[in-house]
């Protein structure tokens, strides 16, 4: 008895054995599969059959596929085409206006019937659709190019110049839209280009562009890909221009598009309000304003702008959402 | 008892239990964005025993932690079960509905997810979020409910039940036990020293909220108290916790100290390993009877891993809890499990007993795994490629380099570091933090010398001085014996040139937005280095020598897999033909499998062009197959210094025997066919 005790202990202390026949329960027997079930492939190889795709094709596969997108596209398209085409679709000078005609009815080639002042409603719709455009698109640039610059430089540099920038950026974020737009357009009541109104809504609108480009900016700035570039030799300015501003780019993107619409808004109330362009511009905006003293009696001449404005941003905006989609970086596979 | 009875005694009784787990024919496929179905698993077998670690190995991928979360019911998105059973002792569970399937998970099995950063809530204390594991099960109530009756009854001589192992110990009651218990030792005659150590084991034993009252009744009899009276003094003093107590007590159960202080911080005030120990505190909460555990600590060190796998081994043996653990390291899941299941493209290719698996795989998928795992390789990589065999394609490469280029004088050393310190500002703190503290090393040229510390040991940090992306406190890093703090201008350029750094993350150093052709160009682009025509030939030699088809060019590294990336990475490192390398942590975030293919790829281009390797890692493993000198860091110091073989063989302080000690199947042998 003690012997094998004995025994029994010594085999314990000898180093592991791991051999010893372990105890193997049901379910749990040696299994090996065949191998013409699962072909070995080599190690991590590149699947070349897979389609290529980059963001910006993504984005676009995402986008073909929503029918939001379609719609508005189908929408803006027609548009611009009428913004750009004008003469296409009427033959009549929207200037042109026949007090004999005010407030007639719809005739042919007419489709819209008149105004107060005889002038062709359909006509001045048509032409309506260049300044709306052209201020919503022109300051959606011009607001990209301003607010994204500040806000990366800002979001670049940080330290004293981010504080600076910032809190320039709070000023004229305190200031509403249309308070400073009457303050500043009441000095340039003689123009009547467009351009006024394009700056003034720059100047006042740029600050949310900024404040997102900052935030993208300062974001992408931390990531590994600048560190590995710096010690390829390259710039911080070239990293900022080459790396950080591309990839901040979408969710500025997303934020200019769906501010389109909101400029042709206030393009169309500061023109309703007088202070936006010249009675001699067409826009919506001031044929709104021309048509609210008779809308009891002829609402009709106020319904076309209204609704053709309506469209307009509507169609913007929805493209705004559908871009916000397909560049949300959430819904992106890593 | 022999360990083998013992083992057989366990066998007969999972024999007769059954099996807690029994997967059979497993089938889940994912349904993708144009409705074609994905199998991602396909006629999958294993089981798991009361009590028992089984293991599912397997690349990413392979279907590991899919067929996991089928069995917990957590497919993500688009996936569901479409075939096979799945049995939960004995009970189909297949088919359970999101509510059937809320009874289950907490009370029947529990997860330790994979990535600790992401699985808790950051505006939440700790504590909150075990309490909330709690709640969930309904746990919070019956333990309140259960305390509040066992306090009821201590009065009276009522047993509550012979083995009731749910009333824990209040901190409200800990002195008064411990006073009990001194005297207790007393009355008994114990003599004043063994009674001092026993009393001071009773003080790091009873935790509030996790020690229960057989438990201090079993520990009082085991020191030599009479039956009646330990029994008398559990009772008294043992009388149900607080929810708070409960929760601390699990924490510290998962192994964090101060419990009961952490319990009240947020998650960025834990580090790593203590989220992750936070999250096996939670996985155990309410008691399951099985723990899935996916890749708990790939995330973390391997000292962290060692010491957290230990403890959780511990825990989970000592409260019968089976554990299914999902790894990619065939060497760890080997050293932890009693079965394995290795998994590859949806299927399970191989099972078995963990250690005739991995001494004689059969599979060959098996025996690659074999081959890979670092944490098995006890030999530095032999590069095929000798040197000096390139002539011909080394004078094809060196066209592209600048002409005019000064001369320089080649020492031994082709970089030296000497008496480096980086103090750090901590936010609200007076003093600075010394991440770096007098460092001295110096790296020989065509050799590789790895830095190795844990995290926060400052090899980062030494890193990215040597990269010149930080400077240094004091001390000096000199290329070609040259200060590099003195470059400026085209010196600097130069500089650039010939030291190239590769990152850890591979999702993070490639420009997504850059095609992987622009990516490898920029470098050649930065240096004004050839014209198109040039530049793309180079890329196209760059690509073929990090073995990946000319066809990625025009890809984005969001369609390229982690190792894929890195290949790039080190592609792009190439370009401008360096001589140095820092690799900071190149091949961590890596599968084993790609891991080796990436080393032995640094190797052969080490082999080929001479290349100096700096390379950081904190897997000792891995140094074995590449280095050939280690520096082992230790909280910014540098704690030793020798050759591989030396610190392997006749490691001289205690930090670096831990580290040897953390590879995980590292005294495992292996009889490779």
């Amino acid at each position: 008895m003690t012997d094998e005790t004995i025994i029994t202990n010594s085999q314990a202390a000898e180093p592991a054995n791991p051999v010893a026949a372990p105890v193997v329960l049901k379910g749990q027997e040696r299994f090996v599969a065949p191998l013409d079930e699962t072909p070995l492939q080599d190690v991590d190889s590149v699947d070349e059959a897979a389609p290529a795709t980059s963001m910006w094709a993504d984005a676009w596969r995402t986008l073909r596929r929503n029918p939001l997108f379609i719609v508005s596209a189908v929408l803006i398209v027609l548009i611009v085409f009428v913004a750009l085409f004008p003469k296409v679709f009427t033959r009549q000078d929207p200037n042109f206006c026949d007090l004999n005609k005010s407030l007639s009815d719809a005739a042919s080639g007419h489709p819209f019937g008149y105004d107060l002042q005889g002038c062709d409603v359909f006509a001045r719709t048509v032409y309506g659709t260049r300044t709306s455009v052209s201020v919503g698109i022109l300051t959606t640039l011009l607001v990209l190019v301003v607010g994204t610059l500040i806000g990366a430089f800002a979001g670049f540099f940080a330290g004293w110049i981010d504080a600076v920038l910032s809190r320039v950026t709070d000023i004229f974020m305190a200031i509403p839209l249309l308070l400073g737009a009457i303050v500043v357009l009441q000095m340039f009541r003689t123009s009547s280009s467009i351009w006024k109104i394009v700056l003034v809504l720059t100047l006042f609108g740029w600050t949310s562009t900024e404040r997102i480009a900052r935030g993208s900016v300062m974001e992408s700035k931390n990531l590994e890909f600048n560190t590995a570039s710096t010690a390829l030799g390259s710039t911080p300015l070239r990293n900022l221009f080459r790396h950080i501003m591309p990839n901040s780019m979408a969710s500025i993107i997303v934020v200019s598009t769906t501010s389109l619409g909101t400029y042709i808004v206030s393009e169309a109330t500061l023109s309703f309000l007088g202070i936006g362009l010249p009675s001699t511009t067409v826009s919506w905006g001031g044929d709104i304003a021309n048509a609210q003293t008779i809308l009891r009696t002829n609402p009709m001449v106020l319904f076309y702008p209204s609704v053709a404005l309506a469209i307009t941003v509507l169609a913007f905006i929805m493209l705004g959402d559908a871009v916000k989609d397909a560049l949300n970086p959430k819904s992106r596979t890593a | 008892m022999t360990t083998s009875s013992n083992a057989e005694a366990m066998a007969a009784m999972q024999r007769q239990q059954g099996p807690i787990l029994e997967v059979k024919d497993l089938q889940v496929d994912f349904t993708t964005d144009s409705n074609r179905a994905v199998h991602a698993v396909r006629d999958s077998s294993f089981s798991v025993y009361p009590g028992q670690w089984v293991a599912i190995v397997g690349e990413s991928g392979s279907g590991k932690s899919t067929s996991a979360m089928a069995v917990l019911g957590l497919l993500a998105g688009t996936g569901h079960v479409v075939g096979g059973s799945i049995k939960l002792e004995g009970e189909e569970i297949s088919g359970f509905s999101r509510k059937q399937y809320e009874q289950l998970l907490g009370k029947k099995m529990g997860l330790v997810p994979q990535d600790p950063m992401s699985n808790l809530n950051p505006v939440w204390r700790i504590g909150t979020q075990v309490r909330e594991a709690l709640q969930a099960n309904h746990m919070d109530i019956s333990h309140e409910k259960r305390s509040a009756l066992a306090k009821a009854l201590a009065g009276t001589d009522v047993t509550v039940k012979t083995n009731d192992d749910e009333t824990f110990l209040g901190s409200a009651q800990l002195q008064g036990l411990l006073d009990d218990a001194r005297q207790a030792l007393e009355t008994a005659g114990v003599p004043a020293q063994r009674r001092e150590e026993l009393m001071t084991g009773f003080t790091q034993a009873w935790v509030p909220g996790s020690e229960t009252r057989w438990r201090v009744a079993d520990d009082l009899i085991k020191a030599g108290v009479d039956d009646d009276r330990a029994w008398a003094i559990a009772k008294s003093r043992v009388v149900g916790s607080t929810l708070n107590d409960r929760i601390a007590g699990l924490l510290s159960e998962a192994g964090l100290p101060e419990a009961a202080t952490r319990a009240r911080q947020f998650p960025h005030e834990f580090s790593g390993g203590m989220l992750q120990r936070a999250l096996i505190s939670i996985g155990l909460a309410c008691r399951p009877d099985l723990l899935i555990a996916d890749e708990p600590t790939s995330a973390l060190d391997v000292t962290v891993q060692k010491r957290i796998l230990d403890h959780l081994h511990t825990l989970t043996d000592s409260l019968g809890t089976a554990v299914l653990f999902i790894t990619h390291d065939l060497g760890l899941a080997a050293e932890r499990a009693q079965h394995i299941v290795v998994m590859y493209k949806g299927r399970v290719v191989e099972s078995g007993p963990s250690l005739e698996v991995l001494q004689h795989p059969q599979h060959p998928y098996t025996k690659r795994l074999v081959a890979a795992a670092p944490s098995l390789a006890s030999q530095r990589i032999i590069s095929a490629k000798a040197h000096g065999e390139h002539g011909a394609e080394l004078a094809s490469l060196m066209e592209h380099q600048v002409k005019g280029e000064e001369v320089l004088d080649k020492g031994e050393h082709i970089i030296t570091v000497e008496h480096l310190t980086r103090e750090f500002k901590l936010p609200r703190r007076r003093e600075m933090f010394k991440a770096v503290d007098d460092v001295s090393f110096s790296l020989k040229r065509g050799t590789t010398l790895a830095i190795v510390g844990e995290s926060g040991s400052g090899k980062s940090t030494v890193a990215n001085m040597v990269l010149r992306l930080l400077t240094p406190t004091s001390g000096t890093v000199t290329y070609e014996g040259e200060d590099i703090a003195g470059f400026s201008g085209k010196r600097m350029l130069d500089f650039r040139r010939h030291v190239q750094p590769v990152f850890q993350n591979p999702y993070g150093s490639l420009d997504p937005m850059y095609t992987i052709y622009r990516s490898i160009e920029e470098p050649l682009r930065i240096h004004h280095v050839g014209d198109a025509k040039s530049r793309e030939r180079r890329v196209a030699e760059l690509l073929d020598m990090v073995k990946m088809p000319r066809s990625v060019m025009q890809r984005y590294p969001n369609e390229l897999s982690g190792g894929q990336r890195q290949r790039i990475a080190i592609a792009r490192a190439m370009a401008l033909n360096p001589d140095v390398i820092v690799c900071d942590e190149a091949v961590s975030a890596l599968d084993v499998l790609v891991q080796d293919q990436v080393l032995r790829l640094l190797n052969d281009l080490q082999a080929e062009r001479g290349l100096s390797y700096l390379f950081i890692t904190h897997d000792l493993a891995v140094v074995r197959q590449i280095a050939d000198e280690v520096v082992v860091m230790q909280h910014g110091r540098l704690v030793e210094h020798a050759t591989t073989d030396e610190v392997f063989d006749h490691p001289k302080m205690e930090y670096t025997r831990d580290l040897l000690e953390a590879i995980p199947g590292g005294h495992l042998s292996l009889g490779l066919d």
